[in-house]
Formats: structure tokens, C-alpha cells, sequence
């Protein structure tokens, strides 16, 4: 086993044991693989830097690289598409142990020879950053804090072409509130490029725990179509939030790009200030009309291609194709009621509503007061509009809290 | 097919209305607030830096030289505001801060040398708020060995639970008090021309006492840990490339109003206390600089800005500085973490609070002296990070297009040659006293 920190500016000997130049860098080839095999050195010599392919190396040690030949071919270094280079690329820099589901710091590189030398961990202990900064007969064989290069969710490297291929699969091991938190614990170009590497169902679950200045900057730098369809994916509620949180012309285009499903949705939360019911509220709900029977009201929400997510309250209007607000029916009595009951029976009347323009925090406290997970907003007729959720609400009526990271000198 | 519009097609019919409304409720958001949110950092580390040891040294240089020192301000405002506007600039390009730029740049040795000085820099730092607090209490009649053991307990308290932002604001407030010094030095009716004449004329002695004075001077105003600050502000206010034009204008806007309180503050104790030819010992004598405007109250009106600004620094200092360690070598962080969890970051953030505590005091110690030499420490050390500033904001690969102009350049390294020159200087002068002296 070998550390990345102990081989670097090692000697490279020819065939004769010459010493013919140093060892600056070792290229892995990222891929598929659970663990990445090394590609190649990094040669320096000179003060040019040259490439040296895995074929030519006998030999790679503590002490040093071996050639197989006693010639050195002087190729000039270029990076290849997938190749990482160990010193330049990850040592020193972050990336996400989607294990332990945190961001750390290597310290060290771990190789291992199996079938061919390969990149097995990053060392992110104590240890590892003193085997770097003490001199060798002060280090101690402590057993180390490795992270399973298997685990490596994400590789923040300023190097563009050399992400990981596999890191999608990873990072959706994790939930994306947990994804959101670490991608934000990251410099804004790299927390766009996490969201960017995951799928538009979760990069939009993703980008809706993350904060709203975040989202727009996120989207906003993005390639339009792929933002428009990560865009689809988020609720209405959000996405109209980003798209006002965005330029103008940005918010126009990308509305432009989405489907027609999701644009009118969309469209119809924009016209709303951020400070009012109908800024807060989403339009993803059901309506049932009042002249159906419990059991076809339970048949119509199996049918639904896509339920929404709030259906604990389901909303009863004065008739098929109508908005008219006339009373609400929770899930729970839904599911108890006798089968054959008209909804009209079943449900409650006289219920609480908010209006487009009431303050959202009235609306919140409203909710909280009255315990509901969720409050329909309707317009001057009485048609439903909208509803705002408790989780909503809630956001708006927790303080902010402690931010984790450095705080703001005053706020 | 009927079911399915009613479940999700609430806003077809609405379609086109809305459509036309976009266009227009787009533009109607305020922008202004886009613009306001951007401006801050600059300005808020700028006032941060008048902190107990900036009072302190500006205060005794008035009264020890007089106006003669004033010309230093005009070279100082724009080292300052080209060392802060560099980290605002690395900060809204790269994302990122800046002891997590030396470490991903400079691996770890540079940057465990780099955090060494640092921690020293803010150690003393810490110290100097802490004699602020004990300063300000006494003219109080509290004495310090009961003043800053509470004050202690009290910060480490507030930021671990989590509270301290919320107090942060009352300090803030508190040491807005020192926007009396403008009015002081008004009211003590100066010698404008000579202020004047003073403020654009050189004045050099090569003294021991002299190059400890104006290294106290400069590293009470450029400290070390404003350019960690000003870097994470702007990365957490989510500033970048495309709309830093307005971070640098805040940046040079607020260099500029910290160095006019200074200013004041040089003239209204010049005015009271060096016409006298009094030399500051205490923080009393300090306070006498707003007697013109306070009369009997200078010394509560004292009292109130100085605990302000010390406590305010007191906390947050302690705490970057537990950030920046953590951040550089990837310890884990936050205020919300348990000792287990996050032994470091809470130790470096303990270790300083109870080190600046336990200076404080010390019996016999003279206050004004520990505030001056704690600022000389700040200045010897600021050459460090003013290089690897430079380094890593001329780094193409890191800034790209966004490194330094050659002019800003020429200026931000005449800066940091001249600041180790004097560094050197006061190291050697300390070292043989008799070096300098017998030259005069």
C-alpha cells in the first residue's frame, strides 16, 4: 500500500537504476470502476513536465518509479478526457463521502496493487495531514480514517472534463435534502455542478431545499433546456419562485421551454407577490365534484396518472368542471365513510379560506392556529386558486436559523 | 380524461392572462433590493476594523504626534482597499474562501504556516477586545476581574447556543457611539490648516518608538483577519463575477468612511490631549478626546462604544478564526456541533476566548500598551497573507480573466513591501534597542 504524499518527488529510474527524472504527478483514469486504475506518471525533468504511460513503469514504490526500458520517451504531458491527476486534481480538495454524507478534505491518497495499482481511498485523518507535514521518523503507523474511493460521491476539482461517471448513481443514494445540504456546504460553481450531475427529478427535489438565491443562480447558469426540465420537475410553487428570482429575459425563455402542462402552471403563481397567499400557495391539489359517491371519489384518485403530493385534504366543487369551492373532505373520513355516501354528505362545509392577496404570514399563522396541513385560496367568486401547504407556511414562521457555515461578521 | 383536468388544469383556463403577466411581474420586481443585497460586506468589515485596539492606536497616535501622523491615512486608504477589494474579488470569482483557496493552492505546509500566523494574529487580536471590554467597565468602576470573566462566559455562551447573532446587533449599535469623535473634532476647534497641511506632507522618524506607531497603525487598519472576513461575506452573500462591479464600490466606499472616523479620531484627540502634551495611558484619558462634545459624559459615552465594538469583535473573531482553521485542514465545523463531534473548531474557539479572557487580565497590566502591542503583531504578521493573497488573486488558472490589472498590481506590492519592511524594522528595533537610537 502507498500514499500518494510519500511517492511524490520520488526519482524515476531507468533500467540501471539512473535516476532520470522526478515524479510530479499520478494520472488515474476514472470509469465505471468501484476503484480507478493508475493510467500513468507525470514526469518531471528539466522543468518540463513529460508522460509517462502505465506500460513502461516496472516498478512503483516507496522509494520510487522503475522504468522497463533504459530509454525515456520525452512525450509532452497533455490531459486526456476522464483522467485525474492525484496531486493537482484531488489531493487538498473536497469531496463528498456519500457514506458518511459530509464534505471532506483529502489529506492523502490511498493506492493499493491488486490486479494493477489502483486508487482504493482518500485519507482524510489527522494522520494523514502529518504523514505531509512531519518529517518521515516522527510519523506514526497509526491505522488511518479512509474513505472508500467507492464512496467518493463528488470531486470538487476545478478540472471540468475529469467528473466522476459513476458519481450520479452515488449521490442518489443520499436523499436530496441531504444532497442540498452538501452541495451548498461547496463554492457556488461546484454546488451547480452537483445539481447539474444529477437526474431532473432529483436535481429538482434537490434545488427545492436549497436556498432561493441559490436556485435562481443555479438555473439561471445552466444550459435552458435542461433548466426548463429540471424546472418541470419542481413544484409549481417553486419554480415560480426561482423563475422571479431570476432576469427577466432568463424567466421568460425558460418558462417558454417548459411544457404546456407545467408553463400554465407555472404562469398562473407568477403574476402573485412573494409576500402574499397567493405567492406562497401551489396549484397542485385535487378537486372532486360534489355529486359523486365516496367510492368514486376514492376510484378517481387511484386512476390519477400523477397525484399530487397534498391529497390528505381533497377539495369538493359545485360540480364537474366547475372551481367553486363548496366544502373539503380529508383523506381519512374519505377512506372511513361509507362507499355509497354522496361527497356532498361526507363533507365539511364553512371551512377556512384565504384570499390571493392576504399577507403570507397572516395565512401561515392562520394555518399553525388552526392546525391544518393545508389552506385553499380562492379568488372574489369563491373559484379555488390554489393552496398553500403547511410546509410552506412553516418556513415562513420558523426564525432563521444559526447559519452553519462562517457567519456573516453582522447580518 | 374529465378527472385529470380537474386535478391539475387549474391553471389552463388562466393561461393567457398570465402569460401577458409575466412580462410584467418580472419587471415589476424591485431591483433595487437586488442591488442593495450586494452592497455590505465592504462597508461592515471596513467599520469592524475600528474596533478597541484601532481606537486605541488611533487615540495615542493623536495624542503622541499630534497631526504629524495624519498624512498616513491617504497611502493607507488605498493599500486597504486594494488588499480588501483583492479578497472581495478572489471571493465572488472562485466561490470560495480564502484559507480554503491557500490550501487547495498551497497544500499543507504553506497553509498550516499561513494559519499559524493567522491564529496568532487573531490571537492577539482577541486579546486586545478583551482589554477593551476590561477598559471600558472600569471607567464604569466595574473592576475587570469581574467584568471580563462574565463578558467571557457570556460570548462563549451566546455562540455556542446560537444567540449571538441576535445580541451582535445591540454591539453594533452600541459602537456607532464613536460617530461622535466627528462631531468632538469639530467642536475642538482645530487648526484646519495645519490638519490640512499635515494630511498631504510626510513625516518620517527613524525611531524605535516611530516605526512601532505606524506598524501599530497599519496593522490596526489592514489586519489579517478583515481579508478572511471580507472573502466569506461575499461568498455567502452569493456575489459573483457578473454583479461584483458593485461589491467593489461598496468595498472602496467603506475603506473610505472607516479611515474618515479614524481621521476624526486623530484630530479631536490631537486637539484635546496633545496640545496638552499628554501621552495616553489609561483609557480616561482616552475619553477626554469627546469631552468637547460630551463635557462631564465623555467617559460613559466612552465606555458604551468601546464595550460595543469589543464585544462585537470579541465574539466573531474567535469564532472566523475557529472557521478558517477548520476549513483549511477539513476539521469538521459549526457552532452546532458537540465537542465530540467537532473537538477543533470548538477548541480553537474556546482556546481564544479564555486566552484573550486570562490577558485581559492580569494584574498590572497597562491596557493601552497590550492594545498597541497586539496591534504591532497584527502588522509584522500582515506580510504573510498579503503575499499569498497576491499569489493566489494572480493565479489565471484560479481568476481567469478577473487577476490584477499591472497598475493594481504595481500598488498592491509596493504595499506589502513597504509593510515588511517595516515589519523587519520593528522586529530589529525590538530586538537591539539601541539600533535606531543611536542614530538620532
Amino acid at each position: 500500500m502507498l500514499y500518494l504524499s510519500q511517492v511524490l518527488g520520488r526519482p524515476i529510474l531507468d533500467l540501471d537504476g539512473e535516476r532520470v527524472a522526478v515524479l510530479k504527478d499520478v494520472i488515474v483514469r476514472l470509469g465505471e470502476e468501484d476503484h480507478p486504475p493508475v493510467a500513468g506518471f507525470v514526469a518531471r525533468y528539466r522543468r518540463r513536465d513529460f508522460y509517462l504511460p502505465r506500460w513502461r513503469i516496472a516498478q512503483f514504490a516507496e522509494n520510487g518509479v522503475r522504468l522497463n526500458s533504459d530509454k525515456l520517451d520525452l512525450s509532452p504531458f497533455m490531459r486526456r478526457d476522464g483522467e485525474v491527476m492525484l496531486a493537482r486534481d484531488v489531493l487538498d480538495k473536497q469531496l463528498i463521502d456519500v457514506d458518511g454524507k459530509r464534505v471532506v478534505r483529502v489529506n492523502d491518497v490511498q493506492i493499493i496493487e491488486a490486479d494493477d495499482w489502483r486508487v482504493t481511498g482518500a485519507d482524510v485523518s489527522l494522520t494523514g495531514l502529518w504523514r505531509r507535514l512531519a518529517p518521515a521518523f516522527m510519523r506514526s503507523g497509526r491505522p488511518v480514517e479512509v474513505i472508500d474511493w467507492a464512496d467518493v460521491g463528488y470531486l470538487a476539482t476545478d478540472a471540468a472534463t475529469v467528473q466522476l461517471k459513476s458519481s450520479r448513481g452515488k449521490l442518489t443514494r443520499l436523499h436530496p435534502v441531504e444532497i442540498a445540504r452538501l452541495a451548498e456546504a461547496f463554492s457556488y460553481q461546484h454546488g451547480a455542478e452537483i445539481v447539474e450531475s444529477l437526474d431532473d427529478e432529483t436535481a429538482a427535489e434537490t434545488l427545492e431545499e436549497m436556498a432561493a438565491e441559490r436556485q435562481a443562480q443555479i438555473l439561471g447558469d445552466m444550459d435552458e433546456e435542461r433548466a426548463a426540465d429540471i424546472l418541470e420537475h419542481m413544484s409549481p410553487d417553486e419554480a415560480a419562485d426561482v423563475l422571479l428570482d431570476l432576469p427577466e429575459d432568463k424567466a421568460e425563455d425558460l418558462l417558454n421551454r417548459m411544457e404546456d402542462e407545467e408553463q400554465s402552471e407555472v404562469a398562473e403563481l407568477l403574476p402573485y407577490a412573494d409576500d402574499t397567499a397567493g405567492g406562497l400557495m401551489t396549484t397542485e391539489f385535487v378537486t372532486l365534484p360534489r355529486e359523486l359517491t365516496v367510492g368514486e371519489a376514492l376510484a378517481r384518485l387511484r386512476e390519477m396518472a400523477e397525484t399530487p403530493n397534498m391529497i390528505y385534504y381533497l377539495y369538493v366543487v359545485a360540480g364537474e368542471g366547475s372551481w367553486n369551492l363548496t366544502g373539503v373532505i380529508a383523506l381519512r373520513s374519505l377512506i372511513l365513510a361509507d362507499q355509497s355516501a354522496p361527497l356532498e354528505r361526507v363533507m365539511r362545509t364553512g371551512i377556512q379560506v384565504a384570499h390571493a392577496n392576504d399577507d403570507a404570514t397572516e395565512v401561515a399563522q392562520k394555518i399553525s392556529e388552526y392546525n391544518l396541513l393545508a389552506l385553499p385560496v380562492v379568488d372574489e367568486l369563491g373559484d379555488i386558486l390554489g393552496i398553500v401547504t403547511v410546509d410552506d407556511a412553516m418556513e415562513l414562521l420558523l426564525p432563521k436559523g444559526w447559519r452553519q457555515r462562517l457567519p456573516r461578521l453582522l447580518s | 380524461m374529465a378527472n385529470e383536468r380537474d386535478v391539475r388544469g387549474v391553471g389552463r383556463r388562466l393561461l393567457r392572462r398570465s402569460a401577458q403577466g409575466v412580462r410584467r411581474t418580472v419587471a415589476r420586481r424591485p431591483r433595487l433590493v437586488g442591488y442593495l443585497a450586494v452592497i455590505g460586506p465592504g462597508v461592515i468589515t471596513a467599520a469592524a476594523g475600528n474596533d478597541a485596539g484601532g481606537i486605541a492606536t488611533f487615540a495615542s497616535v493623536g495624542a503622541d504626534y499630534g497631526y504629524k501622523l495624519l498624512w498616513v491615512l491617504i497611502p493607507l486608504t488605498i493599500s486597504l482597499a486594494i488588499v480588501q477589494e483583492m479578497c472581495a474579488r478572489m471571493g465572488a470569482v472562485t466561490g470560495k474562501g480564502l484559507s480554503d483557496l491557500i490550501r487547495e493552492r498551497f497544500g499543507v505546509r504553506w497553509t498550516t504556516f499561513v494559519m499559524l500566523a493567522l491564529l496568532i494574529a487573531n490571537g492577539g487580536v482577541t486579546i486586545s477586545e478583551f482589554v477593551g471590554i476590561a477598559a471600558a467597565l472600569e471607567l464604569l468602576r466595574v473592576p475587570r476581574f469581574v467584568s471580563v470573566p462574565v463578558a467571557a462566559v457570556a460570548i462563549w455562551w451566546l455562540v455556542v447556543k446560537g444567540t449571538y447573532q441576535r445580541v451582535e446587533r445591540v454591539f453594533l449599535a452600541m459602537s456607532l457611539v464613536f460617530l461622535a469623535y466627528v462631531v468632538s473634532a469639530f467642536l475642538a476647534h482645530p487648526p484646519w490648516a495645519t490638519v490640512l497641511a499635515e494630511t498631504v506632507r510626510p513625516h518620517f522618524e527613524l525611531t524605535p518608538v516611530f516605526l512601532f506607531s505606524l506598524v501599530a497603525v497599519i496593522g490596526t487598519t489592514i489586519s489579517p483577519y478583515m481579508q478572511v472576513f471580507i472573502q466569506s461575506s461575499v461568498v455567502e452573500k452569493g456575489v459573483r463575477a457578473e454583479n461584483y462591479r458593485l461589491t467593489k464600490i461598496d468595498v472602496w466606499l467603506g475603506t473610505v468612511l472607516a479611515i474618515l472616523i479614524v481621521f476624526f479620531i486623530v484630530i479631536s484627540t490631537a486637539a484635546t490631549l496633545n496640545v496638552h502634551g499628554e501621552h495616553i495611558e489609561s483609557a480616561q484619558q482616552a475619553a477626554r478626546a469627546l469631552r468637547p462634545l460630551a463635557g462631564p459624559y465623555a467617559e460613559v459615552l466612552f465606555a458604551i462604544g468601546l464595550f460595543g465594538a469589543s464585544m462585537l469583535a470579541a465574539g466573531v473573531l474567535p469564532l472566523a478564526t475557529a472557521y478558517s482553521i477548520s476549513e483549511a485542514f477539513g476539521f469538521e465545523k459549526g457552532v452546532s456541533s458537540s465537542f465530540r463531534e467537532a473537538p477543533i473548531f470548538l477548541g480553537v474557539f474556546t482556546f481564544l476566548v479564555v486566552l484573550g479572557a486570562s490577558v485581559a487580565m492580569m494584574p498590572g497590566l497597562s491596557l493601552i500598551n497590550v492594545l498597541l502591542v497586539t496591534q504591532v503583531i497584527n502588522g509584522v504578521l500582515l506580510p504573510i497573507i498579503l503575499i499569498v493573497v497576491l499569489k493566489l488573486v494572480n493565479d489565471r488558472e484560479l481568476m481567469g480573466s478577473h487577476v490584477n490589472g499591472p497598475i493594481y498590481n504595481v500598488a498592491a506590492w509596493v504595499t506589502t513591501i513597504i509593510v515588511s519592511a517595516l515589519s523587519v524594522l520593528v522586529i530589529l528595533s525590538s530586538l537591539f534597542p539601541r539600533l535606531f537610537s543611536s542614530s538620532r
